[in-house]
């Protein structure tokens, strides 16, 4: 098989198990949250039913929106699916197109960037809010992400991160050392505020004045609305995965043979479970942090992701 | 007996990563309570990084000076602290000179400080065991670090009761350096530093449980009252 | 050496049609003098970077005096720059300006020289005259409009006066080495010994860095770029500055390779702050011009930043150090191509509603299509985004820092993770910063009646702006024939590698921007395609109003302005910006507890301006005061200083 066809093959499959198992992510989620706080929940099917609902609707659109309305929802969505396509979730096999960890970070920001314009674009007060407030976290999430990135290169010497996974799975006392600890925690945080969860944004709150992601999507209704949940859920997945292929680097597939990216789709369900029902439960104890104090939670991480570069120089 | 020494080395990576985590969290949390609890996981691992020592030396009497540095710097001390807060009834550092996130960044600023200066004592101690080489070698600055980040702390808290908690850290990043450059103090040593230490403790604990009782507030900076 | 000829006689066409012309043609015949005067450049610079460029010598009246012209590769590619951003502000220009006054075309044309020669210079005098005939048309054009806009003589007073203190430092600079040396070509001058010319780097420095408007000497830069008329901001902003890059460049790797650790600390220092505090100050600023003036600040500071760490690791990782050397070249490159794209955009902007406030603005992408795709396209150039050409070479200079890391050095160790976290900084602000540009000045509803009637802009205009964003695209998607010719300029083994990607020197990573465009296109169309057999089923409903969770008021008021959009950051970085905040309570007559009326205002300066520049300026006031004294007026008082000041100096020198 070529190199280009491999790469079309580890895109398509990575893309396939992602959006069947993004919104499914979410619902265990919401029902592991629901089940602690003693509510029974919806079912973890769910976000399914709403996407296609919302798929099945017309779209309203806002006086005064203009073609960033229409474009921003699906800059978003192909934005999470070429990051899910290059991430190494199913297979760490070298690809045509390196998972060059800082090209990942710059595409997700163009998710980012797309739905604070549309924030922006319908010149509502909540909309500019939520952007405002978006870019705010945005920017100073960067240099913890980039800290957590040279802290996780550096040991590799380079940002590929089929290289990093490679590396943490052949040696696998490095993933326990302490700055591969304070790397994964440093980019648990990124992950969190990227894909506002809490304690930076609450995904279920219905007070406008708190939201930050939310506010965004106000405007957006019908297929654009669609467009925006699954983007967003592709990034959390794609993030998740991402940490459980750190956090556990075993099973990811090591070629493009069939039968391992069977077996490395089955590793990367099993972590993305285990994961959405971590995050739920651990989200029941946490309330959201006052938005002038998720700069301390950033430069708090900033620390843990400068503290594992300087351990990783040293101890490495 | 390499798996003893490859457990001191790992022990002694994960007690330096305590230390330096630990401080973090000291400038990060402005609950009085909460740094109580840090701190006894910073003595804890203080204790951790003094039985790695004994464990890669094979020396029995720093075992016990490690027991005395947990029962001390683990237990007791934060202990005291714990009551000291909940005697003055102060819940948190509300106004701290440097806010927590220019903290953090400065907190960044003295780590980096720490590991440029302390290359000649980290070459000094070059060939001896564990301690030279690796994690050993980043002790050094973690220690360093503790003592700064301390300073840090004394500087720029205004409750009496934050003050000695900056104090606490200093003198854990003291003793660690020492630990770690004297191959462990004498333990007479070490023990009256750290009886020293839990009478400052004591005595700042009860003197700022009165300040409270007297003039109802515990900021250190009301002490210019005082004066004539 | 013809393109050099070709050059000055356009420029000097240029300078007699701007002043002979009628007021009708002016632009027309002017403008194109200048863009041929810029294309001349290009020619010039491309023969330069071939390596076939020549030495001219060009006599003096003094006998014994010369200046000498040697373009190297360096030198080709900024003049190279400096001819292409030409050629797109003149086009722009002949639009822009069209009923320009006559100073400000001649100006123009004297600034395209100017920056076209101080790359060519092969010794100090020939790198000085052009260098002043720089200062000089672009001080003409900071006044330009001085009738109209008051605040443009106090700008063009900082400019002139931060722009002679820097030429004072660099001709100390150079006459240290050229005492030093004892000859005043280039090649004599690189005779000297790095160690023991700490003095001259630091004169040098920090006559360039005033040029290239770092923190702390930028201040004229936010007053003189919003100033100057948009074409000429554009080529100011992109390429004028960049000339004290060059110089920097000139001096640490030409002239003096190998100085001292400290030389690297000190440029590090330089660009971090300018970065840091650049980007910020253009976080928060709401006047689109000053927005962008600032973030040329921070593009040079990371520029400047970039040489910084090429200096540090060059002892202990030369392929890194190589591969910072590049990211500079990289990024003085792709802000040429943003920033010239988002100065045209903000020139169209104020030329079609008279506004360059962007608490002002809105709504422009309906009534000025054209202008908001081209900005936004710098704007996201600017933001470092994919695809553009800014994130190559940020990703370029990433990827230094993280094979520098490899290093045992541990000031090395330590400087990376820093620098890392200055720039990604850096890049945050930056994206916050043009998402704001972008979004409240195009996008949403107008916030002024002013603005609704905007219109499109001229097709000079337009094309102008065409070919400074299809320069940042083309540098975003095909990076790797740039990235080789830049390399070679600095001899560091550079290839292209698949489409047009770039693959790092010592087998480093490899970019191809143009798969990963292949791979987010083939996943876009299947997502395209759904939405549209979507629509077939469901179209959209069109105009209804804003829903806004209920909200009922309908008025652009409403929404938010780039201030308000700034202040969460404002906020947080309270304590470096320090705005001035004011608020007002009237209590109503009968009770103090009721307010009947409440007044905020928020006041924001240049920090480094108030607290660093206000105490020297009253300084020199007082002692100006002083001095005053002595000139009561009389002549024959006068007459006695010049006399006495005659004897002195035959004294000094019969002794």
């Amino acid at each position: 098989m070529s190199a280009v066809g491999a790469q079309v093959v580890v895109a398509v499959v990575q893309v396939v198990v992602l959006v069947l198992a993004a919104p499914v992510v979410v619902g265990v989620t919401r029902e592991v949250r629901a089940r602690a706080e003693g509510r029974a929940g919806g079912r973890v099917g769910q976000p399914w039913r709403d996407l296609v609902k919302w798929w099945r609707k017309r779209p309203l659109q806002a006086t005064g929106t203009s073609v960033v309305s229409r474009i921003a929802p699906v800059l978003l969505l192909s934005s999470s699916l070429v990051v899910v396509a290059l991430v190494p979730l199913v297979t760490a096999a070298p690809t045509v197109v390196p998972a060059d960890l800082l090209v990942v970070v710059s595409v997700l920001l163009v998710g980012t960037v797309a739905i604070a314009l549309l924030g922006l674009d319908a010149g509502s007060a909540f909309g500019g809010m939520g952007s405002s407030r978006h870019m705010m976290i945005a920017a100073l999430v960067e240099p913890t992400v980039l800290m957590a990135v040279y802290a996780l290169s550096v040991p590799v010497g380079s940002s590929s991160l089929s290289a990093i996974v490679d590396a943490r799975r052949d040696d696998p006392a490095s993933i326990a050392s302490p700055a591969g600890v304070l790397a994964v925690v440093a980019l648990v945080v990124v992950v969190l505020a990227e894909t506002g969860r809490l304690p930076v944004d609450n995904p279920s709150t219905h007070l406008e004045l708190t939201m930050v992601h939310e506010a965004m999507l106000l405007e957006a209704s019908g297929r654009d609305l669609a467009s925006l949940e699954l983007g967003g859920w592709l990034r959390l997945s794609a993030l998740l995965g991402l940490v459980g292929n750190l956090v556990l680097p075993w099973g990811v597939a090591g070629g493009t043979g069939p039968g391992e990216l069977a077996l490395g789709a089955v590793a990367l369900l099993a972590k993305l479970g285990l994961l959405a029902a971590v995050l739920g439960a651990a989200e029941v104890g946490v309330a959201k942090l006052r938005l002038f104090r998720v700069p301390e939670l950033l430069a708090g991480s900033f620390v843990l992701a400068f503290l594992a570069v300087t351990a990783s120089a040293l101890v490495a | 007996m390499t798996t003893l020494d490859s457990l001191a080395t790992q022990a002694l990576a994960l007690s330096t990563g305590a230390l330096l985590v630990t401080a973090a969290l000291l400038v990060w949390r402005r609950s009085l309570a909460a740094s109580a609890r840090v701190l006894a996981v910073q003595g804890a691992s203080l204790a951790l990084l003094v039985g790695a020592i004994a464990l890669e030396e094979r020396e029995v009497e720093l075992g016990v000076v490690a027991l005395v540095v947990l029962a001390l710097k683990g237990v007791v001390i934060p202990a005291v602290v714990a009551r000291g807060v909940r005697v003055s009834g102060v819940q948190r550092e509300d106004a701290p000179r440097l806010n927590p996130t220019a903290g953090l960044v400065a907190a960044t600023g003295l780590t980096t400080l720490a590991y440029l200066v302390s290359e000649p004592i980290s070459a000094a101690i070059a060939g001896r065991g564990v301690v030279a080489s690796g994690p050993g070698a980043f002790a050094v600055p973690a220690g360093l670090t503790l003592v700064l980040v301390g300073l840090l702390l004394v500087v720029t808290r205004r409750r009496a009761l934050s003050q000695l908690v900056g104090f606490l850290v200093l003198d854990n990043g003291i003793a660690a350096v020492a630990f770690l450059t004297a191959a462990g103090v004498p333990f007479v040593v070490e023990l009256g530093v750290s009886l020293d230490v839990l009478l400052v403790a004591l005595i700042l604990a009860v003197l700022s449980g009165r300040l409270h009782a007297v003039i109802g507030a515990v900021t250190v900076d009301e002490l210019d009252e005082l004066r004539d | 050496m013809t393109p050099l000829w070709v050059q000055a006689a356009a420029a000097l066409l240029a300078v007699l049609l701007a002043v002979v012309a009628p007021a009708r043609l002016r632009g027309r015949l002017a403008g194109a003098a200048c863009a041929v005067t810029a294309g001349a450049g290009v020619w010039g610079g491309a023969q330069a970077m071939a390596g076939g460029a020549g030495v001219l010598v060009v006599g003096t009246a003094l006998p014994g005096v010369s200046m000498t012209f040697a373009p190297d590769r360096l030198g080709g590619l900024f003049i190279i720059l400096a001819g292409g951003v030409g050629v797109v502000a003149s086009v722009y220009g002949i639009g822009y300006a069209a009923w320009a006054a006559r100073t400000t075309w001649a100006g123009f044309a004297v600034l395209l020289l100017g920056m076209q020669l101080v790359p060519a210079a092969g010794d100090v005098l020939g790198f000085l005259l052009p260098w002043e005939l720089m200062a000089g048309g672009s001080a003409v054009l900071v006044l330009a409009e001085h009738r109209t806009r008051p605040s443009a003589r106090p700008a063009g007073v900082w400019y002139t006066v931060m722009t002679h203190l820097s030429l004072v430092t660099i001709l100390g600079g150079f006459a240290l080495l050229v005492v030093a040396t004892g000859g005043q070509d280039f090649a004599t001058l690189a005779t000297a010994d790095p160690a023991a010319s700490g003095a001259a780097f630091v004169l040098l420095t920090l006559g360039f860095a005033a040029k290239a408007g770092l923190v702390p000497l930028h201040v004229w830069l936010p007053r003189a770029h919003p100033e100057a008329p948009s074409h000429a901001s554009a080529a100011m902003s992109a390429a004028m500055v960049k000339m004290g890059l060059y110089g920097l460049l000139l001096v640490t790797v030409r002239l003096l390779p190998g100085g001292p650790a400290w030389w690297a600390w000190t440029l590090i220092g330089l660009g971090a702050v300018s970065a840091v505090y650049g980007i910020l100050q253009a976080g928060v600023a709401s006047d689109l011009k000053r927005l962008l003036a600032y973030s040329t600040t921070e593009n040079l500071g990371l520029m400047v930043l970039a040489l910084g760490v090429a200096l540090l690791l060059r002892p202990a990782a030369p392929v890194a150090s190589a591969t910072a050397l590049l990211a500079c070249l990289l990024l003085a490159v792709s802000h040429a191509a943003f920033k010239t794209t988002l100065f045209l955009g903000a020139g169209s902007v104020l030329h079609a509603t008279g506004e360059r406030d962007l608490d002002r603005l809105g709504g422009l992408v309906h009534t000025m299509p054209w202008t908001a795709t081209t900005f936004a396209i710098g704007a996201l150039g600017a933001a470092a985004l994919p695809l553009t050409g800014g994130f190559v070479a940020e990703w370029v200079l990433l990827q230094a820092l993280v094979r520098g890391g490899e290093t045992v050095d541990r000031t090395v160790t330590v400087a990376t993770p820093l620098a890392i976290g200055v720039v990604a900084l850096t890049a945050g602000l930056a994206l916050l910063t043009f998402v704001k540009a972008f979004g409240i000045g195009f996008l949403a509803r107008p916030r002024t009646p002013g603005t609704q009637r905007a219109h499109r802009a001229p097709v000079s205009m337009r094309a102008g702006m065409v070919a400074a964003a299809a320069a940042v695209v083309a540098l975003g998607v095909a990076p790797g024939p740039v990235a080789v010719a830049l390399a070679r300029a600095v001899d560091v083994p550079v290839t292209s590698t698949g489409v047009a990607g770039i693959a790092l020197p010592g087998a480093g990573p490899v970019l191809d921007p143009a798969l990963v465009a292949a791979l987010g296109l083939g996943l876009t169309v299947p997502v395209v395609a759904a939405v549209l057999v979507a629509a077939r089923r469901a179209p959209r409903v069109v105009e209804v109003p804003a829903w806004g969770c209920g909200a009922v008021r309908d008025d652009p008021r409403v929404q938010y302005t780039a201030t308000s959009y700034a202040e969460p950051l404002l906020r947080v970085f309270d304590d470096a910006l320090q705005p001035e905040r004011d608020v007002e309570v009237t209590h109503i007559a009968e009770s103090r507890y009721l307010a009947a009326r409440v007044a905020y205002r928020q006041e924001l300066s240049d920090v480094v301006e108030t607290r660093l520049y206000r105490p020297v300026l009253r300084a020199v006031d007082v002692v100006a005061d002083r001095v005053r004294r002595v000139h009561n007026g009389s002549v024959s008082r006068y007459l006695t200083f010049a006399f006495g000041a005659l004897v002195a100096v035959l004294v000094v020198v019969a002794r």
